[in-house]
């Protein structure tokens, strides 16, 4: 490049706050700034410059700390063209909107795919590999603490839950291992008629449930759609994820409170759940077909509690999906009323 | 000598107080968008390893683009440092997750453990992210102690949740004073005066606006609840659908309690903070109005939730626009004093001994 007026640029000596008004151009492979008391002839070889930010004024600095502050972009781009200099990758992938389009389309697979694959897959892993004694006591502090608040002890006689929970231990695992269990009946005016597992096998069975059910049988399909939960570790997995998903989305909401980030994290997590309810149902057909026992106790099961539900009060295993509950539970009665439900 | 000896130094007359400086933002979010969605990409790419270059990048864009009497900010900091330091804090977080899962005594020895060497690791922090701030070619710089530091980052605290909360405005001030109080701009020192009386001012007023307002709908919530416990023997279905709507209106008003909560303390903690701290002779005001920054917080949550997260970092643009510009320095002498500040001599060991020790452990 010739001589020329150069471009102007503030200097700044690195030593003081002083701006100095000065001019930048290149000659013989070196940059020379002239100005009001400055007069610099760098070897190109030792001199830096920031990358392109959007129109944020670009610096071009010397080894000893001193910069020059470039706010003309289109003269600057000139001068490096000139040097051979290159844009680092990254920043030429900042400045056109084609490559932006392809990092945006390769995010959104990516979050597509650690939501659907990788973030399951991951806590299935996790929550094998959770020693049990970390399983019980979790388990544990979870039954005490709704036994303090929702639940109450159940008013059945003694030898109706007997009756029931032998029925139900008597039943035969498919795969021939049994899943360790243990049914606990409770009272609860705000669960109404429910179900649910802990993660250590305590299934608790609300009184409520047992006087909906029409005859004992579905209560055991009830007993094995929870047994499901149990034996494929939902309770766990479902923890793992929620704290995951919940942290993904504080992070990205940024400055709000997790609080009110709960809730778009919540219908994240809801598709979780109804996903779950489905292997778990798997799971109960199975199980009741190799008792000689029909899926579709659970079918009818699931319509008598989606009706207590309607009515009012809270109900159903798949209590937790509230906004896709219904549509979810009609295609879940359907498949398990299928002639295939339960085989494989 | 003598006509050397009677010319006065360089060093700029204390003239008359100039007109204050607001500082400037001249971030885009539409520039800022192409930095955040290739930074997000890379860093999905690289299994999070990016995410170190991906902050420097932020943080030079932010910096640059915020200016004071024409000259922007510039962050120095090394991707490698911001690097090491996610490193120490996920083996950190990780080394307590394996071991408090496993048993709750090998837990509590490494969250002493942690609790123990994090004060130090939060110190460097500081040190690192202010000595790698400069504007004009001069760097800040952090000179707390690191005893101090023990105790606005590990004593402060655990007054504070044994006190159930009662010293936590004033953990808060030792940590603004820690962090104000102990800075630089080149040879110029930060000093800081709020007072923990106007602490207790600020959180008081905070926790009786939306701690007291979700408080009365949660039992206003529950008379409800039990109402429709009653209604539930039998009443028409009227009833119940009312009562719904009106926990929906209270669920709301929670909800909307929680999202005020966060602006109006950001606002005016910043207010006080940086109208009691000056630089040398110079002071800050900050005017920051609560009203403008829920609005900006609300609008900027709402469209963040529509766009699936693509409005995120224009969100952050404008909140960084408004934060800044509200900020203004007053120069206590003519401005020419200001811009007389000089960078200061460091002892090479002690730049060697700060390279070793760059650690960031900040998200």
């Amino acid at each position: 490049m010739s001589g020329g007026p150069g471009l102007a640029c503030d200097y700044f000596d690195g030593r003081t706050t002083a701006r100095r008004a000065a001019t930048l151009r290149v000659e013989d492979d070196h940059a020379i700034v002239a100005g009001e008391g400055v007069a610099r002839r760098e070897p190109l070889s030792r001199v830096r410059v920031s990358e392109r930010m959007g129109s944020a004024p670009r610096l071009v600095s010397f080894a000893d700390g001193a910069f020059c502050e470039v706010h003309d972009h289109a003269a600057l781009d000139a001068l490096l063209a000139a040097t051979g200099y290159r844009e680092p990758a990254v920043a030429r992938v900042q400045s056109r909107w084609s490559l932006v389009a392809v990092a945006l389309a390769l995010c959104v697979a990516l979050v597509a795919a650690a939501y659907l694959y990788a973030l399951p897959w991951a806590a299935a892993q996790v929550a094998g590999h959770i020693p049990a004694s970390a399983v019980t006591s979790l388990s544990r502090q979870t039954l005490e603490a709704m036994d303090r608040h929702v639940l109450s002890p159940s008013a059945l006689p003694a030898d109706r839950r007997e009756t029931l929970a032998r029925r139900f231990d008597r039943m035969a695992a498919p795969g021939g291992t049994a899943v360790p269990h243990a049914i606990a009946f409770r009272a609860s005016r705000a669960m109404g008629a429910n179900a649910f597992a802990l993660p250590d096998g305590t299934i608790v069975v609300t009184d409520a449930l047992v006087a909906l059910a029409g005859d004992d049988d579905e209560i055991l399909a009830v007993l094995a759609h929870e047994l499901g939960h149990v034996e494929r570790r939902h309770g766990l997995r479902l923890a793992l994820q929620s704290s995951v998903v919940g942290l993904a989305v504080s992070w990205f909401l940024g400055d709000i409170s997790s609080l009110v980030a709960a809730i778009p994290a919540a219908l994240l997590e809801a598709r979780y759940s109804r996903d779950l309810e489905r292997e778990a149902d798997d799971f109960a057909a199975r199980w009741l077909r190799f008792n000689a026992l029909s899926p579709a106790l659970l079918a009818s099961m699931l319509e008598k509690l989606e009706a207590a539900h309607a009515k009012g009060g809270d109900a159903g295993p798949g209590k937790s999906d509230y906004l896709a509950s219904h549509p979810a539970t009609t295609e879940r009665i359907r498949t398990l009323r299928s002639p295939s439900a339960g085989t494989d | 000598m003598i006509p050397e000896f009677d010319t006065p130094p360089p060093a700029p007359p204390a003239g008359p107080p100039s007109a204050p400086i607001t500082l400037r933002f001249t971030g885009s979010g539409s520039e800022y968008f192409r930095i955040w969605i290739v930074n997000l990409a890379l860093t999905f790419i690289t299994f999070g390893i990016y995410s170190a270059w991906a902050k420097v990048r932020r943080l030079q864009y932010f910096y640059r683009n915020t200016r004071l009497a024409g000259s922007g900010f510039d962050y120095h900091g090394k991707p490698t440092a911001i690097l090491k330091g996610r490193v120490i804090a996920f083996g950190l977080l990780f080394a307590y997750q394996a071991t408090a899962g496993l048993n709750s005594i090998a837990g509590l020895v490494v969250a002493v453990a942690i609790a123990a060497v994090l004060p130090w690791l939060l110190v460097r922090s500081l040190a690192f992210r202010m000595m790698n701030s400069s504007w004009r070619g001069l760097r800040f710089r952090f000179d707390g102690s690191v005893s101090g530091g023990y105790a606005v980052f590990l004593g402060w605290p655990l007054a504070a949740v044994l006190t159930l909360g009662l010293l936590a405005p004033a953990a808060h001030r030792a940590l603004k004073a820690y962090q104000h109080g102990n800075a630089g701009f080149g040879t110029a020192p930060f000093a800081f005066s709020a007072t923990t009386r106007q602490f207790y001012g600020v959180w008081l007023r905070a926790s009786l606006l939306f701690g007291v307002v979700p408080i009365a709908a949660f039992l206003l919530f529950a008379v409800v609840a039990a109402d429709s416990d009653a209604m539930e023997q039998g009443l028409p279905d009227l009833g119940s659908s009312g009562a719904l709507a009106a926990m929906f209106v209270i669920a709301l008003g929670v909800y909307g309690a929680t999202l005020a909560a966060m602006p109006y303390f950001t606002t005016r903690i910043q207010n006080l903070v940086w109208n009691h701290t000056t630089l040398g002779p110079h002071r800050f005001e900050s005017r920051l109005k609560f009203r403008r920054m829920l609005w900006i917080a609300a609008s900027n949550f709402g469209l963040t939730i529509v766009t699936l997260g693509l409005f995120r970092p224009f969100a952050m643009v404008r909140m960084a626009r408004y934060r800044a510009e509200s900020m203004t320095l007053v120069p206590g002498e003519s401005l020419d004093h200001f811009l007389g500040i000089q960078a200061r001599e460091v002892e090479a060991l002690g730049e060697e001994m700060s390279e070793f020790l760059d650690i960031d452990i900040a998200l």
